[in-house]
């Protein structure tokens, strides 16, 4: 029998994917999962002592660097949450007003195309007590402004956060920009014959009608949120003493800072089951969304 | 003979009118306010890292961060450029930026090339577990880099790539891949079956198809991916601080080094042309493929 | 001798059977068609054929040789597709190069086909121009044309008229046949549109619920249909179709048909087995076939029902009869001159020949 090319060759094409996808992601995943039950530390060991498999999650949930880590993951998901709701809050303004779209939207969007490199430096600019907003403000006359939030363990993470939204608040008004363009116009026309007030027109039914559009945004602040790195290293480096740590941060320093290969493994299972967490309303989400549109094409 | 009589809409001519001016209301004025202080909040870090980067150090020492630059200067451009400090070597960010484009040239070949042919392959071609393969990357487009960091570090060691730049430029294009696939599988699965059935009773040939009809057919696709790839890859941080090496790491991680861990008098203007310079390739490509780029970035999204 | 044969195909979605144990022969040169309502698995049998989808059992050789395992490049046959599928991003000149791509040919011979092709079809000026530039009529000629220029010996098309207007299908209708009287070759064309199958094919395989019901030429299918199915799918307006019990008393056999009142003699029937006493009829009678008023036919059928409304379609009219069963009608073509007498209501007199009777078993739906 003659052999069938069309058959083999979109499979051959397919090796090199394969292949990255089973060594770089599952092979690379699971010898980290094996590595954090091991005593590793510069170079990678492979025996594990069943006696105590567990001592690098023990340790780490007795470091107080690591909790730390977690509380600010749960501020800057919250304060960042923000983001989200100016999104919308200039989204629906844009597309109600429809003057200036372009140059409302090339505004609120360019952030995303800055690095968080670049924008942690710069705020961090701006946060700077002598020379900055802080030092404007006080000129100007308020002679208590304080805004040297980032010198201080209390409120370094909100200036995260302050930057994080700048950073961010263009993308989520592009998705919302999205999903408002996508409701039926018609139901704008009848709220319109209807009188319905603004208000309770944007709240009652806008925004239930945008409710998956709501749950893609939280679901990808969330896994943001889970990797954020950059800009703490550009804006706070950590600092001041561990008050600015984050899951990502720490497991870069466990692995670079501390040379502890398991420790740093540990910590990036623990940032694994986080992003799962995050993830599986995500994949049942879209699983939804897709039987319910080929449900109203038939 | 209805033809003749039936009226033809292009030789006709219509009257134009003027267009009506919109009323401006109470409601229209309280939006566009609100609308306009909060692209003041957006634009003005960008107008103080412009004005800062223009001044001399003698007038940032003075405070006032709004104002223009007394004394318009390049020199910090200049110095930026040329000669600001990464740890010990003193050669300018220019340095990050050939190494950015090295590793940017390479690993956008490789990446798009890959998961162009992926995608393709996934949509239109009859493979049995695609659908489960399709999952996997799903998922592992959203993995966190660190549970795959530590892995990819001892392999790039030793297939003898660690700290170069191709370094760099394959761990970029192997992390793309799950995405980039993804989006090019959505954009392929719309190719209707009837041309792709044609093409496989006129050819057979799974490469001269994807050369001679997919490919002509992916142009749109191919530059939001090429505009996504660029801003992601140029904005990297984190691969490049630990795949690069000595003098291999990109424009972000000198960046970083020369103004974070800089010593001595900080040069804030110094500090904000050498961000600038960093930060201009993306936003040019921003300002001038717009509508591309907001494809790119919502097609990306769940990159974070 | 048979180009085309399929020899018990089955094929299966998962457990879904689409086709079953289906044997089908198309001759050399035949202009075959396919026709069925949609989803009736005529669809995939071309595809079967074409070797897009994969048989679940049975062969299919196309002049003798077995390609049911073959890539659909190596079968020799060409397909039109009904949204065209022509590459948008070639021009009309590259669509039709294409075509050749897996046929090692020479330069020289590409150009020449080409050059045939479209002097054929009469797409010469448009060779250099995108899909994109082109009319529905004139994207049908090229994708026709890059059927043409494989010159294989098996064409197939897939329903290729349906998104054309009225006008154009019937000049691309005419368009097809000449092509087919001129260049002889098979022709496999599947469409649920019967005017195209009347109009064009040498046969035409009337499929239902992934059985064909029956084969034959036009003529065939129309006068004499096996079954129930093909009896009413074939003909517009639909054959009438109107229940009875048949009476055997010696010789004289005939049919109480309570629709209509009447009573229907089948003596001179051509039963294909002997009639049994009480068994459950349908009778089919064509609209076309009636006559109005009586007739000098002896062996006729004659009754008069009330005139719903009537329906004038240029030259042609129908009648529309309530019969005797609730909400019944009997469908009658009549002269369209007498529209106006027969709008004023009140009965219309009408009578059948004996010798134009369909007759179908109730319980089969066979013909008797």
């Amino acid at each position: 029998m003659q052999v069938r090319w069309s058959k083999w060759s979109p499979r051959i094409a397919l090796i090199p994917a394969v292949v990255i996808t089973a060594v770089a992601f599952v092979g690379a995943i699971c010898w980290t999962i094996y590595i954090s039950f091991t005593r590793s530390r510069r170079f990678p060991e492979y025996e594990i002592d069943f006696s105590e498999w567990g001592r690098q999650y023990e340790r780490l949930f007795n470091d107080g660097a690591w909790e730390t880590s977690l509380q600010n993951l749960l501020v800057l998901g919250i304060g960042s949450a923000l983001a989200i709701v100016l999104g919308f809050i200039l989204a629906a303004m844009i597309e109600r007003e429809k003057r200036g779209e372009g140059f409302f939207r090339t505004i609120f969007l360019y952030p995303l195309a800055v690095s968080l490199i670049v924008t942690g430096i710069v705020w961090r600019w701006l946060f700077n007590p002598d020379l900055g907003i802080e030092n404007f403000l006080q000129q100007l006359g308020f002679e208590n402004a304080s805004f040297n939030w980032l010198a201080a363990p209390d409120t370094a993470m909100y200036g995260i956060i302050l930057a994080s939204i700048w950073h961010g608040s263009g993308f989520y008004m592009a998705l919302m920009l999205a999903g408002l363009k996508g409701i039926n116009t018609e139901i704008w026309s009848a709220a319109k014959l209807d009188g319905v007030s603004f208000w309770r027109f944007y709240i009652e039914i806008v925004i239930p009608m945008m409710k998956f559009t709501f749950l893609t945004c939280a679901i990808l602040l969330s896994l943001g949120v889970v990797k954020a790195y950059d800009i703490i290293v550009a804006m706070t480096n950590g600092g001041p003493g561990s008050s600015t740590w984050m899951p990502a941060f720490f497991t870069i320093n466990a692995y670079a800072g501390r040379s502890n290969i398991a420790y740093a493994s540990a910590a990036a299972v623990i940032m694994l089951l986080i992003t799962a967490a995050i993830f599986i309303p995500l994949v049942l989400v879209t699983a939804w969304q897709t039987r319910r549109r080929e449900a109203q094409q038939v | 003979m209805t033809e003749i009589v039936a009226s033809n809409p292009e030789v006709r001519e219509f009257k134009s009118y003027p267009p009506k001016p919109r009323k401006l209301t109470g409601s229209s004025i309280a939006i566009l306010v609100f609308l306009t202080m909060c692209a003041a909040f957006v634009a003005i870090p960008l107008y103080v890292i412009i004005v800062t980067s223009l001044k001399d150090m003698a007038q940032i020492r003075f405070g006032d961060i709004f104002s223009l630059p007394e004394v318009w200067t390049l020199e910090p451009w200049r110095v930026a450029w040329d000669e600001v400090c990464s740890g010990v070597t003193c050669e300018g960010v220019k340095i990050g930026f050939f190494n950015s484009i090295m590793i940017l040239i390479p690993s956008l070949i490789l990446s798009i090339g890959l998961s162009a042919v992926t995608g393709y392959a996934l949509a239109l071609w009859n493979v049995k577990w695609a659908g489960t393969f399709l999952f996997i990357l799903f998922t592992a487009a959203f993995v966190p880099f660190q549970i795959i960091m530590i892995p990819l570090i001892i392999m790039s060691g030793i297939i003898k790539v660690y700290g170069t730049v191709w370094g760099v430029a394959i761990v970029h294009a192997v992390l793309a891949m799950p995405l980039l696939t993804l989006i090019f599988r959505n954009y392929y699965k719309d190719i209707p079956s009837e041309i792709m059935n044609a093409a496989i009773m006129d050819s057979g040939s799974f490469w001269k198809i994807f050369g001679e009809i997919i490919l002509p057919m992916s142009g749109n696709i191919m530059i939001v991916v090429l505009i996504l790839q660029i801003t992601s890859i140029w904005n990297d941080f984190l691969i490049g601080l630990t795949f690069g090496g000595i003098g291999t790491k990109p424009m972000t991680v000198i960046l970083a080094n020369s103004v974070i861990t800089s010593r001595g008098e900080v040069t804030y203007n110094v500090d904000m042309a050498a961000a600038l310079l960093t930060a201009i390739p993306p936003l040019l490509i921003y300002f001038v493929l717009g509508k591309f780029f907001v494809q790119g970035i919502t097609a990306g999204a769940i990159k974070g | 001798m048979p180009c085309v044969e399929f020899r018990n195909i089955a094929k299966q979605y998962g457990r879904v059977t689409v086709l079953d144990e289906l044997d089908l022969t198309v001759e050399d040169g035949e202009f075959l068609v396919l026709l069925g309502p949609s989803g009736c698995g005529k669809t995939t049998l071309l595809n079967l054929l074409a070797g897009l989808i994969e048989t679940t059992a049975g062969t299919i050789t196309i002049d003798g040789r077995d390609v049911t395992e073959a890539d659909p490049k190596d079968r020799g046959l060409a397909m039109v597709f009904q949204s065209y599928a022509l590459y948008p991003t070639k021009t009309v000149r590259g669509n039709l190069r294409f075509g050749l791509s897996s046929q090692k040919l020479d330069k020289a011979e590409v150009d020449r086909r080409v050059a045939w092709a479209a002097k054929l079809l009469q797409i010469e000026p448009l060779l250099d121009r995108k899909p994109g530039q082109l009319s529905g009529g004139q994207r049908q000629r090229v994708a026709i044309g890059r059927a043409l220029v494989k010159n294989v010996g098996v064409f197939l098309f897939d329903e290729p008229l349906s998104n054309l207007d009225a006008k154009l299908r019937t000049e691309m209708r005419l368009e097809i046949k000449r092509l087919h009287n001129e260049l002889h070759q098979t022709i496999v064309y599947v469409t649920h549109d019967q005017i195209e199958a009347m109009t064009m094919a040498t046969r035409i395989a009337v499929m239902d619920g992934g059985v064909i019901q029956q084969i034959g030429t036009p003529d065939e299918i129309y006068e004499t249909p096996a079954n129930l199915f093909v009896a009413q799918f074939i003909g517009a307006p639909a054959m009438n179709m109107l229940k009875g019990t048949l009476k055997v008393a010696g010789d004289r056999v005939t049919a109480q048909l309570d629709e209509v009142g009447a009573e229907l003699d089948l003596s001179g029937h051509a039963f294909a087995s002997a009639p049994e006493n009480g068994a459950p009829i349908v009778a089919g009678l064509r609209p076309e076939h009636f006559s109005v008023g009586q007739t000098a036919e002896s062996e006729a059928t004659s009754f008069a029902l009330p005139v719903r409304y009537t329906e004038k379609t240029g030259g042609d009219a129908t009648a529309f009869l309530n019969t005797k069963s609730d909400n019944g009608l009997l469908a009658v073509r009549v002269d369209p001159a007498l529209v106006a007498a027969l709008e004023s209501g009140g009965d219309l007199a009408v009578s059948f020949p004996a010798s134009r009777i369909n007759l179908f078993d109730a319980r089969s739906g066979q013909r008797m």
